[in-house]
């Protein structure tokens, strides 16, 4: 840790920690209802554990981007954070709404408009914290007078998702016009401007990691930024197909969106290329691990998984059933989880006493986690294909076709507890060694071979 | 390429993207009213709506697709199900299903009368938007598939086209499958199978011993007058069941004799008088 400041990034990934342990009970719970029978249906039934268990994702998620970015700003623009005290108050709002609005979804205190469900009050405090945010890591740039390309993809990324937030502050008379709205947010988030947080974030960890050459990473981060929204906007029309809206968007979307995994193939070719070249620069190999592990596994669920249905023809057939899923919990998990885990799992030895090449727990935390994710997506896509060729192609009813499939649920089951074995050994990782927060000079190699201060 | 060229490249191509897709969405304004019917979006279906988000069913089912995978779509429901049968299942569902069977209950919900009309005025608005004919088949809640709900408004491909020179009970078969609201998403024709209608397999048997038992009240004196009256007038003899009725009223929707020909009902009642 070069600035003293930088230590508040350990206390958004504390928060993050600790929701993200929530967000699996959750989880499980919600798997185990698919069982049934449900003896909590009148305390805590699906519709509950579900929106807590989504709620959960996407405030941790945001909690760690924000930690991550604490962290990064003051490195790459070399001077302290502009104010440790507005950081520490928008943490406490920030955790304050999470919490807050989990407990009012216990009693179904919400907006019912999936994935958007924080009500309004918390919404406005959701803009609040941005505007902080954005406030405090404009001003620390502007004081330094250094802007890198990193921090300028990072800051427009983070800029455009608050922007794309105010769409669900609205209010629709027409249900098709808010579905069509609901998507600049979530949509363009997730495979638009979200997509450049994790590219910045990326190159950030590459450059470090491998010791690549800044130049032609800050190049290669523009051409995914480009690749991302080519795509991206256009390929929004993957989820107005069924929804009553005009017939174009069917081939715009489908042409669109069958384009989006290129960025996602660029983002692992850059990482890919970053390490064949410039090989190992630092001893953090547990970072390096998640880091690539994201660039692929992101591939895998979003791009691989997400091209798998985005073809009208196709999605005439699975939309709106547990492919949808499969496709959601893969392209999450590699793009925003462990992008998150790569920057914290980069930063921890940093502020705490630990080893830099990652402890024993850190790697089977890493396995784990890998092995139950993609077992749970297999799990969701073979129930998820039982689930179409039942009741989409052979007509049977919905809970008929869902009692065929138990045996997927099972398996469901059974791999997410491989995963949250996986996530337990992460979280207790991150806690057990204590924090300190001493400032020290850092160096790193260049491909060249000169030193040269991070 | 130079880092300016990428840079280029990037603020380009976003800035195309964002354009066409603002000028679409610009276009899409234009054809919204139409699409969606916006002049039936009255205050009670606006409520309804309302009544949707408050409830959270958006977590437990998918509306046009959206939501989640723990309860069946509610896109055409209204097309499947009579306002009837709508509200006395929203009044307490575990009448309609077992929970010991399907493994999932819907919990009741606590809606007031009001909440629950103008939600079924939502659904029903819901299911008349104009979504590009999806889903391609209908989705039922239950039913064992193949002999049930296999069809849709459209023929399906694969299907022997039924024409004039058919024999009316094959005709007949064809209607079962196509009328509106379809019959499959309510009977099947397999034994024991009753789904929110009772199976109509051995129809004309127990029409039989319908009409010889001293609690049968309506009009008909043959098979085929029972089964034709138990579809233009459903409640005139209820069939035994919390689920199939309330109040001496049927669940089983009203209006095929306006929806149906006359040579269509015959066919069908020919068809059913079939299953012994
Ligand atoms: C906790 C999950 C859950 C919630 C919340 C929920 N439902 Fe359901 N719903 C179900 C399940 C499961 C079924 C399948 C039938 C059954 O088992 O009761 C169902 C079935 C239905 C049906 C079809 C019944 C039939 O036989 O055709 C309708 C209509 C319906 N729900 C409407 C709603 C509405 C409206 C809401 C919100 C007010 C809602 N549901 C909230 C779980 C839920
Ligand atoms: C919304 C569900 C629903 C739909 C759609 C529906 N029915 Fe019914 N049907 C019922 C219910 C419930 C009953 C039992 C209550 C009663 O006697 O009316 C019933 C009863 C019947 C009976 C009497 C069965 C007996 O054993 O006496 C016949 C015949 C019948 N339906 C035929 C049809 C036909 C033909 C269609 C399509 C044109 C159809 N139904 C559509 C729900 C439905
Ligand atoms: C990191 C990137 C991505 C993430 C986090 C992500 C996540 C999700 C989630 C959570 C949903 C469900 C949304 C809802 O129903 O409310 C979804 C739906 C969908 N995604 Fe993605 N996605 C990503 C990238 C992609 C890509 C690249 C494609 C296409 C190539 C794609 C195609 C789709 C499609 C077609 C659906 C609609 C499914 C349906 O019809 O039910 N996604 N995605
Ligand atoms: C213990 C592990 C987990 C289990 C058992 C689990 C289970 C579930 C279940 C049952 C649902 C509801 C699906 C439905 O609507 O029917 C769900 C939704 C979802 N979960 Fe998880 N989950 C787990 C971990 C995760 C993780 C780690 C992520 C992301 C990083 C995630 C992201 C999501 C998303 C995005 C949805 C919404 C999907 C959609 O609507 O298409 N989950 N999860
Ligand atoms: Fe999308």
């Amino acid at each position: 840790m070069r600035y003293k400041s930088q230590s508040v990034a350990y206390w958004y990934f504390a928060v993050a920690m600790v929701l993200f342990g929530l967000q699996l009970v959750f989880g499980l719970l919600s798997a185990a209802k698919y069982l049934g029978p449900d003896p909590l249906l009148y305390i805590l039934p699906f519709d509950v554990t579900k929106v807590i268990h989504t709620n959960l994702l996407i405030v941790w998620v945001l909690t760690g981007f924000m930690g991550a970015t604490y962290w990064l700003i003051p490195d790459e623009s070399r001077t302290e954070l502009h104010s440790v005290k507005l950081a520490y108050l928008q943490l406490i709002l920030w955790t304050g709404m999470g919490v807050t609005a989990i407990i009012g979804y216990l009693f179904r205190y919400g907006t019912g408009n999936k994935l958007l469900e924080q009500p309004l009050p918390h919404k406005i405090v959701i803009v609040i914290c941005m505007l902080i945010f954005l406030y405090n890591i404009s001003m620390t740039i502007k004081k330094s007078g250094r802007f890198t390309t990193t921090e300028g993809v990072l800051l427009i990324g983070l800029f455009s998702s608050a922007v794309l937030f105010f769409p669900a502050l609205l209010h629709y008379e027409n249900y098709t016009v808010s579905i069509f709205y609901r998507w600049w947010t979530i949509h363009l988030w997730v495979e638009g401007v979200w997509m450049m947080i994790m590219g910045s974030f990326l190159a950030y960890l590459l450059i470090r990691l491998s010791g690549a050459d800044r130049e032609v990473m800050e190049k290669w981060l523009y051409v995914i930024v480009g690749l991302v929204f080519i795509a991206g906007i256009l390929g929004t029309a993957h989820h107005y197909y069924w929804v009553g809206v005009p017939q174009y968007w069917l081939p715009i979307g489908g042409l669109f969106s069958a384009l989006e995994p290129a960025a996602l193939a660029g983002m692992a070719a850059f990482a890919y290329a970053a390490m064949r070249r410039s090989g190992l620069a630092h001893p953090n190999t547990l970072a390096l691990h998640w880091t690539i592990g994201s660039a692929v596994f992101a591939l895998f669920g979003a791009g691989l998984l997400g091209l798998a249905h985005t073809w009208p023809a196709v999605n005439k057939w699975t939309h709106g059933t547990l492919i949808t899923a499969m496709h959601g919990h893969a392209a999450f998990y590699g793009a925003y989880a462990m992008i998150v885990l790569a920057m914290i799992t980069y930063v921890l030895p940093k502020m705490t006493n630990r080893a830099e090449n990652g402890t024993t727990l850190g790697y089977w935390a890493f396995w784990l986690q890998l092995a139950g994710m993609f077992g749970m997506t297999l799990s969701f896509a073979t129930a998820g294909l039982g689930q179409v060729y039942l009741e989409r192609i052979m007509g049977m009813g919905y809970l008929d076709a869902q009692l065929k499939i138990q045996v997927h649920f099972l398996m469901l089951i059974a791999t997410a507890s491989v995963f949250t074995v996986g996530v337990a050994l992460f979280i207790y990782d991150f806690f057990r060694y204590r924090p300190h927060f001493e400032t020290s000079e850092e160096t790193l190699v260049t491909t060249t071979g000169h030193e040269r201060t991070a | 390429m130079t880092n300016r060229q990428a840079r280029i490249f990037a603020i380009a191509s976003t800035a195309i993207a964002a354009l066409a897709f603002l000028v679409l969405t610009l276009d899409s304004h234009r054809q919204f009213g139409e699409l969606t019917n916006a002049d039936a979006i009255t205050p009670e279906v606006t409520h309804g709506k309302d009544v949707w988000h408050k409830y959270n069913c958006i977590n437990c089912h998918t509306l046009f697709g959206e939501g989640a995978y723990y309860a069946p779509d509610l896109t055409k429901i209204t097309q499947h199900r009579g306002d009837a049968y709508l509200t006395a299942y929203m009044r307490d569902p575990s009448k309609f299903y077992d929970e010991k069977i399907h493994r999932r209950l819907m919990p009741t919900q606590d809606l007031s009368e009001k909440e629950i009309a103008d939600l079924i005025k939502f659904l029903d608005w819901v299911a008349n938007v104009d979504n590009q004919g999806w889903p391609p088949r209908p989705i039922t809640v239950t039913g064992s598939g193949m002999s049930s709900g296999v069809v849709a408004q459209r023929q399906p491909e694969g299907t022997t086209p039924v024409d004039a020179e058919d024999d009316p009970r094959a005709k007949g078969e064809q209607i079962f499958r196509t009328a509106q609201p379809g019959c499959t998403s309510c009977h099947s024709i397999e034994p024991g199978v009753d789904m929110a209608g009772p199976s109509l397999a051995g129809m004309a048997t127990r029409a039989e011993e319908t009409l010889n038992s001293p609690e049968y009240e309506g009009d008909a004196t043959d098979i085929e007058g029972y089964i034709r009256e138990s579809i233009v007038a459903p409640s005139a003899h209820l069939v035994p069941g919390e689920m199939y009725s309330s109040g001496g009223t049927s669940f089983m929707p009203t209006g095929y004799d306006e929806s149906l020909s006359e040579d269509e009902l015959s066919q069908l009642t020919a068809y059913l008088a079939t299953l012994k």
